[in-house]
């Protein structure tokens, strides 16, 4: 029992990491960035090349969030700046874009799957049950992420410029705002926190170029769910992350893989709004 | 228009000239294989093999005459790859034999194209069993050569009575555990839990849970070979369980890449690198010279691959030409002797093989706990003649 309950929480913790890159894109945006799905794959070949250089294994986390944060200002400028007015083709556009990383990162480090050394392994008793200490570990880091983003977003100039725009971007820009810069921003801290999550989940399994792509479908869909808030982020991590924990657990492991999608696709039709307020 | 004309009647004739020459042309060999996906981490390995094989006929003559050129193409582990793979390979390369370790699902989707384009195609990898086409002959292990072993050690040597089945969910792994289930029943034993994930899962928490929850005395593991074996693998050690684990899919490179975390899993296998026949040294020293420091460990999906090929050319030598129905009935008539000792592929397109109950060290290395000679492969074909 307990057991199943740290697999709900550190399933949502995961989840919640993953998606939280793209909420913060799709909020300022009103884009879905596709490519998200490739700077997650960015930031778990990040951690396997801290594995080949011998550094400590934690050293990824910061060294994946540098250099996700530093191609997401370089595609920003380059690719998705230019598409600001037409959404639909910069839709397209990381959508081709997550290609090319997969095959620049299948050139630079071959097609084979891989393994990145964990930071720390084994099991540790906690709650009277024994459990992977490096799932309870992502626990702690999605909260970093969580309570970092809030942070950001309530106490600094920066974060309340971001929640103008967010809010209303015309009306932000009439009032001075610089909401290019905001956009160049939040796209760059998006992909360095979509880096980061690759780095976190790549210890618990393996890369290869095509790893983003489920974790993609699903932070998708829970964006899809949650609106632009992340509290309702939150409550969806650990509702479709619990859900799928107990399809998984108690029908089967191949039905688990379905559920967020499943689940996202009938809250939908039966709440439009979702998880948020409005 | 003229000029070009009569260019190409000069070429036509060219052409036509030269089937003196043709003899020379060379034997191609398809290796549709993971390079990508779950088997992308032996797939390497494979393909090493393979190269010392071609590069040892060739430099004896070649196969009747004619070198052996490898055409190695990505079968993505899976079906759909393989698909592209196989009609590549048969029908734009025109290569004369098929000759690969793959996954079952992809071994099973290329065969409908491999009865169209009508060449021999000899499976390497351990597979489920009872895969059955008139051009199909496998010289690797089948559960009845391979799931023995463990069970017996776990139940008769460590007295355990329940058992955890866990594989991939396709072919291979269901038709694996099927085997081991009947087999565990039959002896008394109890099957406390039969889980399966998709073949590409790299999340194993929810099956984790069950195991805990059912606290069995051992556990047995039959993932598609390599890259979930190693997740399966991290992710269960990590949970902290306490079980004996054997392992039907791992094979001592894939042991190699996990290392501590597989230590102690329990492997049956017709190849280990300790093993100290002088074939066997010989294969290895061979292996050594010719990759030196990019040498992938030799292993259990990658020897039989080396084998085959001096099988197949054991067989064209035999049949005297390449027709392919005289070399699918000389496959079953030739055999080798090689690193896995004396081979055929006698027994219903099956080979009996020396098998070896192996438990995997901290480093990676494997220690053969036991010996089979000559194990039967059971009934596998009992319809093909």
């Amino acid at each position: 029992m307990i057991a199943t309950l740290l697999d709900i929480v550190t399933s949502a913790a995961i989840l919640y990491a993953v998606a939280a890159g793209l909420l913060i894109v799709f909020g300022v945006m009103k884009i879905i960035n596709f490519a998200h799905g490739g700077f997650l794959t960015i930031g778990g070949y990040s951690a396997l090349a801290v594995t080949k250089l011998g550094w400590n294994p934690w050293a990824s986390l910061v060294f994946a969030t540098g250099i996700g944060f530093v191609a997401g200002m370089i595609i920003e400028r380059l690719v998705v700046k230019p598409l600001y007015s037409r959404p639909l083709d910069a839709i397209l556009a990381t959508w081709g874009l997550g290609i090319i990383i997969g095959q620049l990162i299948t050139i630079a480090f071959g097609r084979e799957v891989q393994f990145v050394q964990s930071p720390m392994s084994g099991a540790i008793e906690f709650a009277g049950a024994s459990y992977s200490s490096y799932r309870l570990v992502l626990v702690l880091a999605a909260t970093v992420i969580g309570v970092g983003i809030a942070a950001l977003l309530q106490k600094t100039r920066l974060g309340l410029v971001t929640r103008a725009v967010i809010m209303n971007e015309d009306l932000a820009r009439g009032l001075g705002i610089n909401s290019g810069l905001v956009r160049f921003f939040t796209f760059s801290l998006g992909a360095a926190l979509a880096s980061l999550a690759g780095a976190l989940i790549t210890p618990l399994s393996s890369v290869d170029p095509n790893m983003g792509v489920p974790w993609l479908v699903n932070a998708f869909m829970l964006v899809l769910v949650s609106g632009v808030s992340f509290m309702s982020l939150l409550v969806a991590t650990v509702v479709f992350g619990g859900a799928q924990v107990l399809v998984s657990t108690y029908v089967s492991p191949v039905l688990g893989g379905l559920t967020i999608v499943v689940a996202a696709a009938v809250l939908m039709r039966v709440r439009p709004q979702g998880f948020s307020r409005e | 228009m003229i000029r070009r004309l009569k260019r190409s009647v000069l070429a036509l004739a060219v052409c036509l000239a030269v089937p003196a020459a043709m003899a020379a042309d060379p034997v191609r060999i398809g290796i549709p294989v993971g390079l990508s996906g779950a088997n992308s981490v032996v797939a390497p390995s494979v393909v090493q093999s393979a190269e010392l094989a071609a590069e040892e006929i060739n430099a004896k003559g070649g196969i009747l005459g004619r070198p052996i050129v490898l055409e190695v193409a990505d079968d993505g582990s899976g079906a759909a790859g393989a698909q592209k793979a196989f009609d590549s390979l048969l029908f734009q390369k025109k290569v004369d034999t098929l000759i690969s370790m793959e996954t079952s699902a992809a071994r099973n989707a290329g065969l409908p194209i491999v009865s169209r384009g009508k060449k021999p195609y000899i499976y390497t990898s351990l597979y489920e069993g009872r895969s059955c086409n008139k051009y199909l002959y496998c010289n690797a292990p089948v559960p009845e050569q391979m799931v023995a072993p463990i069970v017996d050690q776990f139940m008769k040597k460590f007295g355990a009575k329940t058992f955890f089945l866990v594989g991939s969910d396709y072919a291979f792994g269901r038709g694996m555990l099927k085997f081991t289930r009947e087999y565990i029943e039959k002896n008394g034993g109890k099957v406390v839990g039969d889980e399966y994930a998709p073949m590409d899962a790299t999340d194993w928490t929810a099956i984790i849970s069950k195991m805990r929850s059912s606290a069995p005395d051992a556990i047995v593991m039959s993932t598609a070979g390599g890259a979930p074996n190693v997740t399966l693998t991290k992710q269960f050690k990590a949970a902290g369980l306490k079980a004996h684990i054997g392992n039907l899919s791992v094979d001592e490179g894939t042991a190699k890449s996990m290392g501590a975390d597989a230590e102690g899993t329990y492997i049956t296998a017709s190849y280990l690198t300790t093993l100290d026949s002088p074939k066997a040294k010989e294969f290895m020293a061979a292996m050594q010279k010719k990759f030196g420091a990019n040498l992938k460990t030799p292993n259990d999906l990658s020897v039989p691959q080396y084998d085959a090929i001096y099988l197949y050319k054991a067989a064209v030598e035999k049949a005297g030409s390449f027709d392919s129905d005289a070399i699918i009935k000389a496959l079953a008539e030739v055999s080798f002797d090689g690193p896995r000792g004396k081979v055929q592929m006698s027994k219903q397109r099956h080979a009996p093989l020396n098998m070896y109950l192996g438990q995997v060290q901290k480093d990676g290395s494997v220690k053969v706990i036991e010996t089979f000679n000559n194990v039967d492969p059971g009934e596998q074909c009992p319809n093909l003649k």
